[in-house]
C-alpha cells in the first residue's frame, strides 16, 4: 500500500507539463524587476519583496517536486537544504557586517563571545559562501542520500527519517551555544555585496535574482527530467526493484537528482533570507517542509510548473489572509487542502484530465459499492 | 519512606473540631504579647514570637491546641489584625476570638491578614507542624505534620519534640520522632549522643542527610574523637550506597514513565498507521481532544456531582475514548476513506485535519491551558529509596499504558473483531473474498486508533499542560517509535517507546534534554538504516 | 505550441497573475482621512498564543477607550490585528506589511525577545515606532522601539535583592534554569555578574537551558532537588522558561513535593495568566517580579480590571475576564504614551513624535505609579512590584518600590 504513495497520481499518458512558457515569463518578470530597480519606476518596494519571497518558495517547490514528483523519493525533511543556504547567506551578511561596522551580532553579546567562531573565516568573501552552499548543501544531501538508499530506506521510511533529520538540525540549531545565533537565529543584516538592504534597488534586485534563478531551476529541471536520465528516474518511481533486475544501479540514479534538488533548495534558502531578513531555526521546523509538499501536492506533483504555482498560491495566501483575516486563513488553508485532496487528486495545476480521471474513477468506486452492497 | 502532603492547609479540619471543643478560655499575657507580635509587619517580631509560643507549649505553659489553631489561622490568612483591634480568627464557620476562640461579632473597621512572606512561612509552617504533635497526638494531622518536619528536621523545636515523643498517642510516630532528634543531635556537644544521633541518620539516607553528615565532618575536622569519625564515614558511606541505589531507582522510574508517556502517544497510530498505512498526522489532535473530553467529564462532575469529582479521571475512561473514536470514524468517512487508493493524500487531509482540529478547539475553547483537579490519590508520592520519590500521577500514567496495551493485544488477538482487523491488515483483497468487509473494517480499526489516542490524553492530562497545540508536541515523536518498533506490531511499539524512553533518561542528566533528544533521533535513524522496515517489522499489505 | 498546451499556458499564467495581482490589491485597503491605524503584532496561534492573543484586544480597548473621548488628534484609532503564529520570521514580515502598505502610525507587539529582535531591523529601516510591553533583558536602545516595561535592573535586581535579604531568606545558591534563547542567557549573565559582584564564588551557581515548548522537566526537577540538598546554604531557583513551559515545571515541581518554604522559585516570566491551569495551593510563597500585579492597590487598576471584564463578556473573547496581567496593562499605557505623543507633536509622524517623547507622562497606569519617558532613552520608568504566589491563581504584593527607578537600559553586570 505504501508503494502507491510514491507513483504516480495520474496516469501515464499525461500531457507534459508546459515549463517553458513560465520559465520565459519567469525570466521576463525577473528581468524587468532589475530594471524597475534600476529606473526607481514599477511597484512598491514591500510588493517587489513579497514577489521575490514568493519566488524563492516557488523554487523550493521545484526541488521537492523534482524528487518526488519524478524519483518518487518524498523528503519530508527538504527545510534543512533550504537552511543550509539561508543560514550560510546570513553568516556572509553576518561576517560582512560585523567586519563594516563592528557591531557584533546578538549572539556573541548574550554569549560572551570576543569573536566569531572559526567556522566564519572567509565567509565575508561571497563567492567563498556560494561555493560553501552548494557544496555542504550536495555533501550532505550526498551522506544523508547515500546511507538511506544504500540500505534500500524508502517510502515512508524515508520520509520519516528525513523528518528526522530536519528535526535533529532544528533542535542542534536551538541551541545557543552551536554559534548561529540559537533561537533567535542572525538578523540585522546591513547589506549584501555592497548594496544596502533597505534600498528599494536592491530590493528589486533580489526580486530580480530570485524569480530569474526560479526560471533556471525550472528549465533545469525540466531539462533532466526530459532526458534519459529523467525517464530513468520515472522508472523508479513506478517500478524501481524492476529497474534493478534489470541491471541499474539504482542507487546513484536516485543520488544524482537528490543531490541536485538538495543544492536547488540551497539556492532557494540563499535568496530567500536576505528577502526576509531573519534566519532562525524555524526554517527547519519539521511543518515548514510538511508545508513544502502540500504546496507540491495543492499544484500538482510531478509537473514542475504546478508545484511552482502551488507554493505560489498558498504563500501569497497566506501573506494576505495573516494580516487581513488571521482568524479565517488556518480554516480556509484546511479546507481547501481537503477540496484539492479529494475533488482534485492530481492537484490545481496538474493534469489537464484530472476532472474526467476523476469522475470515471468515482464511477468505479460506486460500482465497486454496490457490488460490496450486494454481497452482504 | 514516609509520606508527604501537598496541601499543609488541611489541618483546618481538625483546628474547627478543637477549637469548638473550648480548649482555651482566658487571654493570657502570653496570649497577648504573641497576637500582637504575629500582627506586626517586621519578620524578625512574627519568627521570635512563634518560637516563644512553641517553647512554652512544649514546657505545658501553654494549651497546645490554642498554639495550633493560631499558627494554622496566621499561615492560611486566617489571623485578622487591624489598628488597636482585637485580633479575630476568621474560621469557615465565623469569626473568632483570637486569644479565647469564642465566637466572636465579624470586625466592624477594616481587618486584613498581615502578609506572610517566605521566612515567616516557614517558621509557621513549622510551628503548625510541631504543634500539630502535640494537639491532636496520633491523628491524621499530626502525621501530616510529621512530614513537613521532616523535610527540615534540623529546623525544629527539640522541646516539642521531646514532648510530643513523650505523649503516649504519638507510639506510632516514635521512631520517626527519634530520627527528627537525631538530627537534633547531630549539633549535641555530648560524644555518644552525636554517634547515636549519627547512626540514627544513617537508617535513613538522603542526600540532604548526607549534607548534614558532611557539614558535621567538615566542623568537627581534626578535632573529632576516632570513634565519631570512624561512624561518621561508615554513616556516610552506607548513605552514599543507598543514594546511589535511590538514583538507578529514579532513573529506571523516569524512563518507565517517559516511556508509558510515548507509548500512549503512538499506541493509535500504530494501530492507524502501522496497520491500516494512514499516515495520519491528526494524531496529535486526537489526544487533544482525549484531554478536552476528560476536562469535560470533570466540567460535568464539579456540576452534577461533585462527590464524584475526583474520580473523574476513571469515569472519564470510556467517554474519551467513546468521544475521540466518534471523531476518529466521522473524519475516516468523511475524508481517509476516500484515500484509501492514494495514501499520499492521507499525508496532506489529516494534516488539513489537524489544522482544522486545532484552530476549531481553539476559536470553541480559547488557547488557554485547562485547568485540571488532581485528585487526591494522584497528588504527591511517596519516598522510597533515599531520595527517589513515586509521583502517583506517573504511576496511574504508567500503570494505565500497561493496562491499555493488555486491553488493545486482547481486542487485536482474542476477538473475532481484531481477527478481522489481522485479516485486512494481512491481505486486504483475500479479506474481502471470504466475506470481512474492508470498508467496515477500517472505520472500526480507525475508530480504535483514535479512541486509544484520546485515552493518551486522558493519561497525559494530570501531567501535561492541555491546550489546543498540545497534539503537535507528540506527533514526531509517535511516528518515530512506531517506525522504530516495526509497523503493524504493538509489541514492537512497546519495545520502541521502552528503550527510547530509557536511553533518553540516561542521557539527559549528562548532556542536556536537547542532546538527549538528538542522540536519539540520530539513534533512530541509524537503526532504520540498518533494518529499513524497523526493529520488529511483521510483513503487512503494502 | 499544440493547442492543449496554450489553453494550459494561459489557464496557468492567468491564475498565476490573478494570485500575484490580488496580493497588492487586497492589501492596500484606502487609508482614509479621518483614521489613525496602529497595527498588532501578537500570536493568536503557536506556543504563545495562550499569552499573547489577549494582548491585541486589549489595545483594541485602548483604542475604543481613545476614540470614546474623541480620539486622537480629531482621528479615529483603527486596530489591524494580524497573527505571525509565534514564527518569528513572520513578525519580520508582518511588520513590514503593516508599516509600508498599511502604513500604520505605530506597531504594538512582539513578547519574546526574539520577536522583537526579528522585528527591529523592520522598523529601523522604515522609521517605524514599535511599542514593546513586555519586561526584557535590556542591553539595547533603539530609536525606533519603546520600551515600556522594565529592564532587569529595575525588576530582576530588586527582586534579587530581595532574596538574599534576611527577610528573603538569605538565599545562597541558585539554580538558574531557562529557555534557550536570549532573554534567559542575558538575564542569567546579568545575574552572574552581580553575584560575582556579591562575592558569589561560580560554585554557588548553576545554569541550565532547556528548548522551546519543553515540557518534561522530571529528570530536571530531580537534579534540583540535588542541587538543594547539598551544603552551602539556602538555595533558589531563579527561572526564565517561558510559555508552556511554565505550567509544566510547576506541575512537576508539585508533584515532587518541593513547597517555596524549602526551595523558592524566582519566576521571571511567570504571570496571573501562566497560574490558570493551575491548583496554586501547593505553590504558595513562590515569587515573580513585575511593573504591575493584578492585586495592585489603586482606583485606576479597578477601573481597568472591571474595563477588561466588561470588554471580554461584551465581545464574547476566549479570554478570562478575571485575568490582568502586567504585558496587558504595559500595552495599555502604550496605547495611552502614543496617544499623549501624537496629540503633543500635533502630528503621527514618527520624528516629531520623538522629540516629543522627553517629559510625557502618563498617570492613568492601573499599577497605581505614574509612568513618564525621560527622553534620555526610549525607556519608560515605573514602580515595581515583587509579587509572592497564593492560593486563588494571583500573586499577593510582597514588596513594592517607593517611587519608579530610572530604568538602565546597559546593564553594568552583563
Amino acid at each position: 500500500m505504501f508503494d502507491q504513495l510514491f507513483s504516480p497520481p495520474g496516469s501515464a499518458t499525461r500531457p507534459a507539463p508546459p515549463v517553458a512558457p513560465l520559465a520565459l515569463l519567469l525570466a521576463f518578470l525577473g528581468l524587468a524587476s532589475i530594471l524597475s530597480g534600476w529606473t526607481g519606476i514599477g511597484p512598491s518596494p514591500y510588493f517587489l519583496n513579497l514577489i521575490g519571497q514568493v519566488a524563492a518558495f516557488g523554487m523550493l517547490a521545484i526541488s521537492l517536486d523534482l524528487i518526488w514528483g519524478y524519483a518518487g523519493v518524498l523528503s519530508l525533511g527538504h527545510g534543512l537544504y533550504f537552511a543550509i543556504g539561508g543560514y550560510l547567506i546570513a553568516m556572509h551578511m553576518v561576517k560582512v557586517s560585523y567586519l563594516l561596522t563592528s557591531t557584533p551580532p546578538d549572539f556573541m553579546l548574550f554569549m560572551g563571545w570576543d569573536e566569531l567562531p572559526g567556522y566564519y573565516a572567509g565567509l565575508e568573501w561571497f563567492p567563498y559562501t556560494l561555493l560553501l552552499i552548494i557544496t555542504i548543501s550536495a555533501l550532505v544531501a550526498f551522506i544523508f542520500g547515500f546511507i538511506s538508499f544504500r540500505s534500500r530506506v524508502s517510502g515512508v521510511y524515508f520520509a520519516i527519517i528525513s523528518q528526522a533529520l530536519v528535526y535533529v538540525a532544528m533542535l542542534l540549531f536551538f541551541r545557543n551555544d552551536t554559534g548561529f545565533g540559537g533561537n533567535n537565529g542572525m538578523t540585522g543584516f546591513t547589506e549584501i555585496l555592497g548594496q544596502p538592504l533597505g534600498e528599494r534597488a536592491t530590493i528589486a534586485g533580489l526580486t530580480g535574482a530570485s524569480l530569474l534563478a526560479a526560471a533556471m531551476a525550472l528549465a533545469v529541471a525540466s531539462r533532466v527530467v526530459r532526458s534519459r536520465y529523467g525517464h530513468m528516474l520515472m522508472a523508479i518511481r513506478d517500478d524501481e526493484p524492476r529497474l534493478r533486475f534489470l541491471g541499474y544501479e539504482t542507487l546513484w540514479l536516485k543520488l544524482g537528482v537528490w543531490t541536485l534538488s538538495a543544492v536547488i533548495a540551497a539556492i532557494a534558502g540563499m535568496l530567500y533570507v536576505p528577502q526576509v531578513g531573519i534566519v532562525n531555526p524555524r526554517v527547519l521546523s519539521p511543518e515548514l517542509s510538511i508545508e513544502i509538499a502540500v504546496w507540491v501536492a495543492i499544484g500538482g506533483r510531478g509537473t514542475l510548473v504546478g508545484a511552482f504555482l502551488g507554493a505560489v498560491l498558498i504563500t501569497t495566501a497566506k501573506f494576505i489572509l495573516t494580516a487581513i483575516a488571521p482568524d479565517l486563513w488556518p480554516f480556509i488553508l484546511s479546507l481547501l487542502v481537503l477540496v484539492v485532496v479529494v475533488a482534485l487528486p492530481n492537484g490545481l495545476f496538474g493534469s489537464g484530465e484530472t476532472l474526467r480521471t476523476r469522475i470515471s474513477q468515482l464511477a468505479t468506486r460506486r460500482a465497486a459499492r454496490q457490488a460490496e452492497g450486494a454481497r452482504t | 519512606m514516609h509520606r508527604f502532603h501537598r496541601a499543609p492547609l488541611v489541618f483546618l479540619a481538625v483546628c474547627l473540631a478543637l477549637c469548638t471543643a473550648g480548649a482555651a478560655t482566658a487571654e493570657t499575657p502570653l496570649r497577648r504579647a504573641t497576637l500582637e507580635q504575629l500582627c506586626e509587619k517586621s519578620v524578625g517580631p512574627r519568627v521570635e514570637a512563634v518560637d516563644r509560643l512553641l517553647t512554652a507549649t512544649a514546657a505545658g505553659e501553654e494549651d497546645a491546641s490554642w498554639t495550633f489553631a493560631i499558627l494554622d489561622a496566621a499561615r492560611s490568612k486566617g489571623l485578622h489584625c487591624g489598628k488597636d483591634a482585637v485580633p479575630l480568627l476568621k474560621l469557615e464557620d465565623g469569626w473568632r476570638d483570637a486569644a479565647s476562640l469564642a465566637p466572636a461579632e465579624p470586625p466592624e473597621q477594616k481587618m486584613k491578614p498581615p502578609f506572610v512572606n517566605l521566612k515567616v512561612r516557614a517558621s509557621l509552617d513549622m510551628g503548625a507542624a510541631l504543634s500539630a504533635l502535640l494537639a491532636a497526638p496520633g491523628s491524621a494531622a499530626a502525621e501530616s505534620g510529621l512530614g513537613e518536619i521532616e523535610k527540615r528536621p534540623d529546623r525544629a523545636n527539640s522541646a516539642v519534640i521531646a514532648a510530643a515523643t513523650a505523649l503516649s498517642e504519638n507510639a506510632p510516630f516514635v521512631d520517626r520522632l527519634g530520627s527528627i532528634q537525631a538530627s537534633l543531635d547531630l549539633a549535641s556537644e555530648v560524644p555518644e549522643d552525636r554517634i547515636a544521633a549519627i547512626d540514627r541518620i544513617a537508617e535513613n539516607p538522603s542526600e540532604r542527610n548526607r549534607t548534614a553528615l558532611l557539614n558535621l565532618q567538615a566542623e568537627l575536622g581534626g578535632k573529632a574523637d576516632p570513634v565519631t569519625r570512624d561512624a561518621l564515614d561508615n554513616a556516610i558511606a552506607e548513605i552514599d550506597g543507598w543514594i546511589a541505589l535511590g538514583a538507578v531507582a529514579s532513573t529506571v522510574y523516569s524512563g518507565l514513565s517517559y516511556a508509558s508517556i510515548l507509548f500512549m502517544a503512538s499506541l493509535g497510530l500504530a494501530v492507524i498507521f502501522g496497520l491500516m498505512g494512514v499516515i495520519n498526522l491528526a494524531q496529535g489532535e486526537f489526544i487533544m481532544i482525549g484531554a478536552y473530553a476528560t476536562y469535560a467529564v470533570q466540567e460535568a462532575l464539579r456540576a452534577i456531582a461533585p462527590g464524584l469529582l475526583d474520580w473523574y479521571l476513571l469515569i472519564a475512561i470510556p467517554i474519551a475514548f467513546l468521544i475521540t473514536a466518534g471523531v476518529g470514524c466521522a473524519v475516516e468517512a468523511s475524508v481517509i476513506r476516500h484515500l484509501y487508493r492514494r495514501p499520499l493524500m492521507t499525508l496532506l487531509a489529516t494534516w488539513a485535519i489537524s489544522l482544522f482540529l486545532i484552530n476549531s478547539v481553539q476559536a470553541i475553547f480559547g488557547t488557554q491551558n485547562l485547568e485540571f483537579a488532581t485528585p487526591a490519590f494522584l497528588g504527591g508520592g511517596e519516598r522510597l529509596i533515599a531520595d527517589f520519590i513515586v509521583t502517583w500521577n506517573r504511576l496511574f500514567a504508567i500503570l494505565f499504558a500497561a493496562l491499555v496495551f493488555v486491553a488493545a493485544l486482547l481486542v487485536l488477538n482474542r476477538t473475532q473483531l481484531g481477527m478481522y482487523i489481522r485479516a485486512v491488515t494481512e491481505n486486504r483483497d483475500m479479506a474481502g473474498c471470504i466475506g470481512v468487509s474492508p470498508r467496515r473494517v477500517d472505520l472500526i480499526s480507525f475508530g480504535i486508533g483514535s479512541g486509544l489516542a484520546g485515552l493518551a490524553g486522558l493519561a497525559l492530562s494530570p501531567i501535561y499542560n492541555v491546550n489546543p497545540t498540545m497534539g503537535t508536541n507528540f506527533i514526531v515523536d509517535a511516528f518515530m517509535i512506531v517506525v522504530l518498533g516495526g509497523v503493524g506490531n504493538l509489541y514492537g511499539t512497546l519495545i520502541a517507546a521502552l528503550g527510547v524512553g530509557m536511553i533518553n533518561v540516561v542521557i539527559e542528566p549528562l548532556y542536556g534534554a536537547v542532546a538527549a533528544k538528538v542522540i536519539v533521533l540520530l539513534l533512530i535513524i541509524a537503526v532504520i538504516q540498518l533494518r529499513p522496515e524497523g526493529l520488529f517489522a511483521v510483513k503487512g499489505r503494502r | 505550441m499544440t493547442l492543449m498546451k496554450r489553453r494550459k499556458f494561459l489557464k496557468t499564467s492567468a491564475a498565476a497573475s490573478v494570485a500575484a495581482l490580488a496580493a497588492p490589491a487586497l492589501i492596500a485597503r484606502a487609508q482614509s482621512g479621518d483614521t489613525i491605524n496602529l497595527g498588532c503584532l501578537f500570536s493568536s496561534s503557536g506556543t504563545m498564543a495562550n499569552i499573547e492573543g489577549r494582548m491585541n484586544a486589549v489595545v483594541n480597548m485602548a483604542a475604543e477607550e481613545l476614540n470614546a473621548k474623541g480620539g486622537v488628534l480629531g482621528k479615529t484609532v483603527e486596530v489591524m490585528v494580524t497573527d505571525p503564529a509565534s514564527d518569528w520570521p513572520l513578525y519580520a514580515q508582518l511588520g513590514r506589511q503593516l508599516l509600508q502598505q498599511e502604513k500604520v502610525a505605530a506597531l504594538f507587539g512582539c513578547w519574546t525577545s526574539v520577536s522583537r529582535k526579528s522585528v527591529l531591523p523592520v522598523v529601523e529601516q522604515n522609521n517605524g515606532l514599535l511599542y514593546y510591553p513586555l519586561h526584557f533583558e535590556g542591553e539595547e536602545n533603539s530609536k525606533n522601539v519603546v520600551y515600556l516595561n522594565s529592564p532587569p535592573s529595575s525588576s530582576v535586581l530588586p527582586a534579587l535583592d530581595y532574596l538574599m535579604s534576611e527577610d528573603g531568606g538569605e538565599a545562597k545558591r541558585f539554580y538558574m534554569l531557562g529557555s534557550d534563547y536570549v532573554w534567559p542567557r542575558t538575564i542569567n549573565k546579568i545575574c552572574k555578574g552581580y553575584w560575582t559582584s556579591k562575592g558569589f564564588e561560580e560554585s554557588a551557581w548553576r545554569e541550565e537551558y532547556v528548548p522551546f515548548g519543553f515540557s518534561n522537566f522530571q529528570t530536571l526537577v530531580n537534579d534540583i532537588r540535588q542541587f538543594a540538598s547539598e551544603p552551602g546554604g539556602q538555595p533558589i531557583i531563579v527561572l526564565t522558561v517561558v510559555g508552556s513551559s511554565i505550567p509544566a515545571f510547576f506541575k512537576e515541581i508539585i508533584n515532587q513535593g518541593i513547597a517555596a518554604t524549602d526551595i523558592p522559585i524566582l519566576g521571571l516570566d511567570v504571570l496571573e495568566a501562566d497560574l490558570e491551569g493551575l491548583d496554586t495551593a501547593p505553590m504558595v510563597g513562590h515569587l515573580n517580579c513585575w511593573a504591575y500585579l493584578q492585586n495592585a492597590e489603586a482606583p485606576e487598576n479597578d477601573t481597568f480590571k472591571e474595563a477588561w471584564k466588561s470588554y471580554v463578556g461584551g465581545n464574547s473573547l476566549p479570554y478570562s475576564p478575571e485575568t490582568v496581567i502586567d504585558p496587558m496593562v504595559s500595552a495599555y499605557d502604550g496605547v495611552m504614551l502614543w496617544a499623549a505623543a501624537a496629540e503633543k507633536a500635533g502630528t503621527v509622524e514618527v520624528d516629531p513624535m520623538r522629540e516629543a517623547f522627553p517629559g510625557l507622562t502618563f498617570d492613568g497606569c492601573p499599577s497605581g505609579y505614574d509612568i513618564a519617558m525621560t527622553g534620555e532613552n526610549n525607556y519608560v520608568s515605573r514602580g515595581v512590584f515583587i509579587g509572592s504566589v497564593n492560593d486563588e491563581q494571583a500573586f499577593d504584593i510582597l514588596w513594592q518600590s517607593d517611587d519608579q527607578p530610572t530604568p538602565v537600559p546597559f546593564s553594568p553586570y552583563a
